[in-house]
Formats: C-alpha cells, sequence, structure tokens
C-alpha cells in the first residue's frame, strides 16, 4: 500500500507564473514519455519480476515516479496560478482553458489525453527490462528538450533534478536486467521468457 | 512559510533523498557493506530532521497527527503551493 507524505521530492519554488511553459511540460505529466506512463509501467510490471530484487527496483522506481507526477503538477499549477483572460488569450493557453481552466489534467503538449497505449507490461522480465532502459532514456530526452526551451531559471532547476533521476534509474533497471541475465541457465541459453517457461 | 520552517523542510528533503538514493541501490546491491553503512547513517538523520519538523510544524504523514484538540493535517499548506516552498514570511 502507499502513504502520502506532505512534501515534495524536491522544491518547486517559482516566483512568475508562465502559462506557455505548462503547455509543453505538461508533456511529462500525460505525454508519451511522461511520469504517470513511467510510474504505471513500473507499478504494472513488477508482479511478473522474477526475483525480489527487480521486484523492489521496479516497485521502488514506480513509486519515485508517482514523486515526479505530483513535482511536474506543481510546476504546471504554479506557472498557472492568478492568470487573466488577456494572459491566457496571448500565451495561446486558450485550447487547455476551454476544457479544463487551470485544473491539472494528464495530457501530451499535442493535446492528446493520456492512454495506457504507452506503456507495455509483457509478462516478460527481459522484454519489460529492455522498455524500462528505453524509457527512462525516452524522458530524458524529452527533459533535455524542454530544457532547450526553457530559460527560467526556477523551472529549470526542478527540470534538471528530474533530468537526472532518469539517468539514475536507468543505471538501476541495467543492473536488474544484469541480473536476471545472470539468473538463466544452460538450459535457457536464448532467454525464453524465465517468468512463463520455467 | 517562515524561513525556519523553510530550511528544516529543505533539510529534510536533502536528507530523505538520501535514503532514497541508497534503497534504490541496495535494491540491486543488497549485500554492499559501504552501501548499508551509507543507509543506516542517512536513517538516523532523516529520523532526526522528521521528528524535529514534525514537531514545530505538524504531521508530515495523516497517520503522524496528534488527533488532539484539532486535525493538524489540514492546518499547514500542501506541498504544491508556491509558498509551501519559499521562506518570505518570518
Amino acid at each position: 500500500m502507499w502513504q502520502y507524505e506532505k512534501k515534495l521530492q524536491y522544491p518547486v519554488k517559482i516566483a512568475n507564473p508562465n502559462p506557455t511553459l505548462a503547455k509543453v511540460i505538461i508533456s511529462q505529466l500525460g505525454g508519451p514519455d511522461g511520469e504517470l506512463g513511467a510510474s504505471m509501467r513500473y507499478l504494472n510490471q513488477r508482479y511478473s519480476a522474477p526475483c525480489r530484487e527487480v521486484q523492489a527496483i521496479l516497485s521502488d522506481i514506480g513509486t519515485e515516479e508517482l514523486a515526479h507526477m505530483e513535482m511536474i503538477s506543481a510546476i504546471l499549477y504554479q506557472l498557472t496560478r492568478n492568470l487573466s483572460i488577456k494572459e491566457i488569450k496571448a500565451a495561446g493557453f486558450d485550447a487547455y482553458f476551454v476544457d479544463h481552466t487551470t485544473g491539472i489534467y494528464p495530457q501530451a503538449a499535442s493535446g492528446v489525453p493520456f492512454t495506457a497505449a504507452y506503456f507495455q507490461s509483457k509478462g516478460d522480465p527481459l522484454t519489460d527490462l529492455h522498455e524500462d532502459l528505453a524509457a527512462e532514456q525516452k524522458a530524458r530526452t524529452t527533459y533535455d528538450n524542454l530544457l532547450r526551451l526553457i530559460d527560467d531559471p526556477d523551472v529549470r532547476d526542478p527540470i534538471k533534478f528530474l533530468r537526472e533521476r532518469e539517468v539514475v534509474h536507468y543505471q538501476r533497471f541495467g543492473e536488474g536486467l544484469r541480473l536476471v541475465q545472470d539468473m538463466l541457465d544452460s538450459k535457457n541459453f536464448y532467454a525464453f521468457n524465465p517468468s512463463f517457461d520455467k | 512559510m517562515t524561513s525556519e520552517q523553510h530550511k528544516l523542510m529543505k533539510k529534510l528533503q536533502a536528507c530523505s533523498f538520501a535514503l532514497t538514493e541508497a534503497n534504490l541501490y541496495l535494491d540491486s546491491h543488497p549485500t554492499c557493506a559501504d552501501g548499508l553503512a551509507y543507509f543506516r547513517r542517512h536513517k538516523d538523520e532523516y529520523e532526526k530532521a522528521r521528528a524535529e519538523y514534525e514537531k514545530k510544524y505538524g504531521p508530515l504523514t495523516a497517520c503522524a497527527a496528534e488527533g488532539t484538540r484539532k486535525w493538524e493535517w489540514v492546518t499547514q499548506p500542501f506541498p504544491w503551493e508556491y509558498k509551501a516552498n519559499e521562506g518570505g514570511e518570518d
């Protein structure tokens, strides 16, 4: 089970609202390589992990991704506070505003709503861990692209923290993949699904 | 949030982050003596910082509330608020 802790993993303190930035950052909430998809990917995959180490990695990183979802949502919330209709129109934030006002809704920057089709849970730990490694790199690239688009240091600071976490998670998943491969014996040299073909 | 509360929150976030890092590392290195020592050291620091924060400013989880005269869980800002992250109001 989970218990909510009333603190952010890393501070989010944005002095100046800016809906133009919120329009692109929202992709890391509900976009194809966003934090919601990351969390759901790992928390669903963990049941077919073949050893305690990989079960732990998926549970703990999946949990940390929930904290990252909260950080992205805090960034979006602070960037869109106290806006006038004039500012909303000038920033082109009206398309989002008409459906959600300034509520937080998981969608990609393009406006496509979050979908579970963004991730897979294949029931084969080798397949799933390769997806997880790719997912961390795709999220890292998205953060790199966001950093190219954002100048405000108040916004860059938490985005840089989140980018670094993708790198650490990639490392941990690599170790998980090595652990699973080391468990394969000579009878399963070609790495058929070790969670199903026992 | 006062600057003292803000300072203590930042310390708590730092201690908590050290524990998160140790946790993920130990998941794939469960017998690493250096990793375990790092975890124990930061766990002590985290527990002290957490106890001090909760004593002065209220519960970080609903279950940590005292539940005596009023429900303290609703007396402090939720962490996505700007004012929960800045330390300007002394």
